[in-house]
């Protein structure tokens, strides 16, 4: 991979060299190939991004890397070198001596990646004396404080004895880290490292990588399902789809002007936080009419609101309160995790709230839903205070609040068809003509792009973007007039969100919905949003109209959330990390997480 | 750390006054719930062939004229204080902690079982680490090796082991392991400061025989428990590290399947030491079950009742036990209460 015109670091040998790799799990429906003819190299100090979507064998690649597909059905041929050693071929005996030392994983999940019963200077010890089996026990303490402290850990000689969950998830996967990094490995491979992150604690992760890979003169590989995340941090990229290389090169060539149709495709998909709400509705409009969808009169865009006009929803000073159960007689202690917050929604509006976990936007849209009652403030929906209303009396309002939710996998009942699982709001409100319910569902199902003939189909046929089609429309099916997405896209992959997001601002326009979405991702808020709401810890910091906020924000907590944003532009990217690194000089209060 | 401790032991003690009313009131209210009077309840405390002046001593010696809060109170007071018992002139004292006089054999009922105490918690001790030690290693190797010969007929016999009753295997041991073949000599106990060897050799078959039903349970719960804990992430990041498969079993894959497991061997042991019924019955041995069986069927309820309030105290205590445990086992315990 190490092209000289790239210019990158590497200038020595491969540390890693892939060729000709094929991996096939033999199952009962025949043998799936899992990765196909896949040949790549790594040079002494190069940082490579490896990015494809869920199946495209990205994960079982890297698993190979580190030899951990022993033990599993999975076959392998072609050749894998780490470091000299050949992965495929080696004994268990030299593949245990490459593992932590030559060639260290960060993983994607940090929260359940470290052993929950045992601390973690017990862990990085353990992975320093595997190695060096002659260093004391005193020594490899000496050195777990160092690449604790390395990590950005701090007060390491004091933390070394804490237990992972003493450790917010930021901090779990600089601990990991530290545990990689204990035996100075020549490669360090890192897994979907910050999936499962806040976005400021993300950038925080991935500026450390960058960090310690210059100064350590690692090799770095960075595997994501997101270009973004790795336009900024590599010096090559590996595009894969379903086990095959489809393209790979220089950064920065490859993200300009990618060569292969899917690399495009890719890149056309990722939201961009750029572009304005403005433009990308012009954009799907001519994308639309330029489709032979059936020429319905097209609603013009939704009119400028009148002043005098009534919001559907107002919210005035709402907060939740939760008791936190501890102390000696089983006292409590009260937290609030909405904290005072208000704001209106017109009709035919979509109101962005974004936050970080803890910022009390999930709370918020519960609260909305009357699925939580609000301790203090009122909530008004078309005019009609429904704060304290009783579950009795809310029932008939449920029809016109309705709520798509996070997960599209376990929000679905197993057992229940799809037809039925959006049906049963229809029958809930007392429809009983079955004919006219399978109808509407039906209609429905070929509205969000599924075939009606899948009525009878249970959820674990489909994927999860499908899922999420089946659950926006068991939302439609009452014609709500107000729909809550809480992070309805965020477990999906970069192509599968953006045709669920195309479907809601089409759906929004057909049956001139209102809509609330509730997301971490900024980029994928403002292509949705005419109004945001940037929420932290329970509080609105900042409100407004959304290319205002984007374009020109107020508060300092947005500008970090901004400029912690993964962009696509490799040039940008680093450009934004300096940006970071200026804004964390100035603010050394900011909490690392 | 030390509010959890504090909250444990209070806990433990509102447990034991609980355990306390409710024997209390299955050997005092529900017999007059089902239409007793007051004359046929002290009946049952004297035992048999009762002449009217006993029956209104013994009505008098157990408060059962008074209201049964009074009754409650005085049975509480004998087990913290001890309690005095007349029979016409004599004052017979029930030593703290009184847990009933048997009105048949003329003692005391908790003296009575201290002296059974020992063979009990030999047999039961004994058997614990039997099926502690056996369950969790033959679990162990069934989850490493899942599918294989040794799994499959390890994971067969422990079902079998589950469904068979200890009346049945501790006749079949009798029958072929000590009689007919002599394998085994036959089960009697031997108090451990005489003869530590006989100790053992006496008591080998009762130990196995009670450990092969737990084991089997054991066995069956770590297989499980380390099948789930073997998939976790954080076993994938032990092999990350380089380390020696044995080291990841037994060091990161052992200790989170043993956590449960902890908390169904502290039930376990202690309804085994508040006697093991059915083993000391089927071997004779005189420990603190047969004791009870022994009781129960010269219906002497006041030893009946003694029996039930040391079984269930044990309970507790060995569920403190557990409980104070629990956080040198897994530290999330220590923040998290």
């Amino acid at each position: 991979m190490s092209t000289p015109e790239t210019g990158s670091q590497g200038n020595g040998l491969p540390v890693v060299s892939v060729r000709d790799l094929s991996i096939t799990f033999s199952t009962d429906d025949g043998d799936v190939h899992a990765v196909q003819n896949l040949s790549f190299e790594v040079a002494e100090g190069e940082a490579l991004g490896i990015v494809g979507e869920s199946g495209s064998g990205k994960s079982v690649t890297s698993l190979a890397l580190m030899g951990l597909h022993r033990g599993t059905r999975a076959q392998l041929s072609g050749e894998i070198r780490v470091a000299g050693i050949d992965v495929v071929t080696a004994s268990d005996q030299e593949i245990r001596a490459m593992r932590g030392n030559d060639i260290a994983m960060v993983f994607q999940d940090p929260m359940s990646s470290l052993h929950p019963q045992y601390t973690i200077g017990n862990q990085i010890i353990e992975a320093y004396l595997t190695h060096r089996p002659t260093a004391s026990r005193a020594e490899a303490r000496r050195r777990a404080i160092d690449v604790l402290d390395r990590v950005g850990i701090p007060e390491p000689a004091k933390r070394i004895n804490s237990y992972p969950h003493e450790f917010s998830g930021g901090m779990r996967q600089r601990v990991l880290i530290a545990m990689g990094l204990v035996c100075e490995p020549k490669v360090l491979l890192a897994d979907e490292p910050t999936t499962a992150l806040d976005v400021t604690v993300q950038a925080q992760i991935l500026d450390l990588l960058d960090e310690l890979r210059r100064d350590l003169r690692m090799a770095l590989i960075l595997v994501s399902h997101d270009l973004a995340v790795v336009a900024g941090s590599v010096d090559n990229v590996l595009v894969m789809r379903k086990g095959v290389a489809v393209e790979r090169g220089d950064v920065r060539q490859v993200l300009n002007s990618p060569s292969h149709p899917y690399t495009q495709q890719l890149l056309a998909a990722v939201p961009r936080i750029e572009i304005s709400r403005a433009q990308r509705r012009a954009q799907l409009r001519a994308e639309r009419e330029g489709k032979t969808t059936p020429a319905a009169a097209e609603t013009p865009a939704p009119s400028q609101r009148s002043t005098d006009e009534e919001p559907l929803l107002s919210v005035r000073n709402v907060r939740q309160r939760f008791r936190i159960r501890g102390g000696l007689f089983g006292g409590a202690t009260d937290f609030y995790a909405v904290d005072g917050v208000s704001f209106d929604l017109y009709r035919g509006e979509t109101l962005g709230i974004v936050g970080e976990s803890g910022s009390g936007k999930s709370t918020l849209s519960r609260m909305i839903m009357r699925l939580l009652e609000p301790t203090e403030g009122t909530i008004l929906f078309q005019g009609r205070d429904i704060t304290h209303l009783p579950e009795r009396k809310m029932r008939p309002l449920r029809r016109d609040i309705q709520m798509v939710f996070q997960n599209p996998y376990s929000s679905l009942n197993p057992r229940m068809t799809i037809g039925d699982s959006i049906g049963a709001p229809l029958r809930i409100q007392g429809e009983r003509d079955d004919k006219l319910i399978r109808t509407r569902v039906q209609e429905l199902l070929e509205r969000v792009g599924l075939e009606p003939s899948h009525y009878n189909r249970f959820p674990h046929a489909f994927s999860g973007g499908q899922r999420q089609r089946i659950a926006i429309a068991r939302a439609l099916i009452l014609r709500p007039q107000l729909v809550i997405c809480d992070e309805p896209v965020s477990a999906l992959d970069v192509s599968t969100q953006d045709q669920v997001l195309r479907l809601l601002a089409e759906l929004q326009e057909d049956f001139n919905l209102t809509l609330i979405f509730v997301a971490h991702d900024l980029a994928v808020v403002r292509q949705i949003s005419d109004r945001v709401l940037v929420m932290r810890k329970g509080k609105v910091v900042e409100t407004g109209d959304s290319d205002e906020v984007y374009e020109n924000p107020q508060h300092p907590y947005t500008k970090q959330l901004l400029a912690a944003a993964p962009v696509l532009d490799p040039d940008a990217a680093r450009a934004h990390r300096a940006e970071r690194r200026r804004l964390r000089a100035a603010q050394p209060d900011t909490d690392v997480a | 750390m030390l509010r959890y401790i504090l909250r444990r032991l209070g806990a433990s003690v509102i447990l034991l006054l609980v355990v306390t009313l409710m024997t209390f009131v299955i050997f005092y209210v529900v017999p007059r719930l089902a239409g007793r009077t007051t004359e046929q309840l002290a009946t049952m405390y004297v035992g048999r062939a009762p002449t009217e002046a006993a029956i209104q001593a013994t009505i008098k010696r157990l408060n059962l004229d008074q209201p049964l809060i009074i009754q409650f109170w005085e049975f509480i007071k004998g087990i913290v204080l001890g309690a005095d018992y007349t029979f016409g002139n004599d004052v017979v004292h029930c030593a703290a902690p009184c847990f009933g006089y048997s009105f048949q054999t003329y003692q005391e009922v908790f003296p009575a079982i201290l002296e059974r105490l020992p063979i009990t918690f030999s047999l039961g001790l004994g058997a614990a680490v039997l099926w502690l030690v056996g369950g969790v290693a033959v679990g162990v190797i069934s989850a490493v090796k899942k599918g294989s010969i040794f799994d499959r007929i390890s994971m067969g016999l422990a079902l079998g082991a589950v469904s068979l009753p200890i009346f049945f295997t501790g006749q079949l041991a009798l029958a072929f392991l000590v009689h007919d073949w002599g394998l085994f000599p036959n089960a009697r106990y031997t108090p451990f400061t005489e003869d530590p060897i006989a100790w053992a050799s006496g008591l080998l078959l009762p130990w196995l025989t009670l450990a092969f039903l737990h084991a089997a349970q054991y066995a069956r719960q770590t297989r499980a428990g380390m099948l789930e804990t073997m998939g976790e992430d954080y076993i994938r990041t032990a092999r990350a590290k380089g380390l020696k498969e044995s080291r990841v079993i037994l060091k990161h894959g052992l200790r989170p399947t043993l956590t449960p497991i902890l908390t169904i061997f502290g039930l376990d042991i202690g309804l085994v030491l508040g006697g093991a019924v059915l083993t000391e019955q089927v071997y004779s041995l005189n420990g603190i079950g047969r004791f009870a069986v022994t009781a129960i069927v010269q219906s002497d309820l006041p030893v009946i009742l003694g029996v039930t309030l040391f079984g269930a105290f044990f309970i507790v205590l060995c569920n403190l036990a557990v409980d104070l445990l629990y956080p040198l086992v897994d530290p999330r315990v220590r923040t998290a209460r």
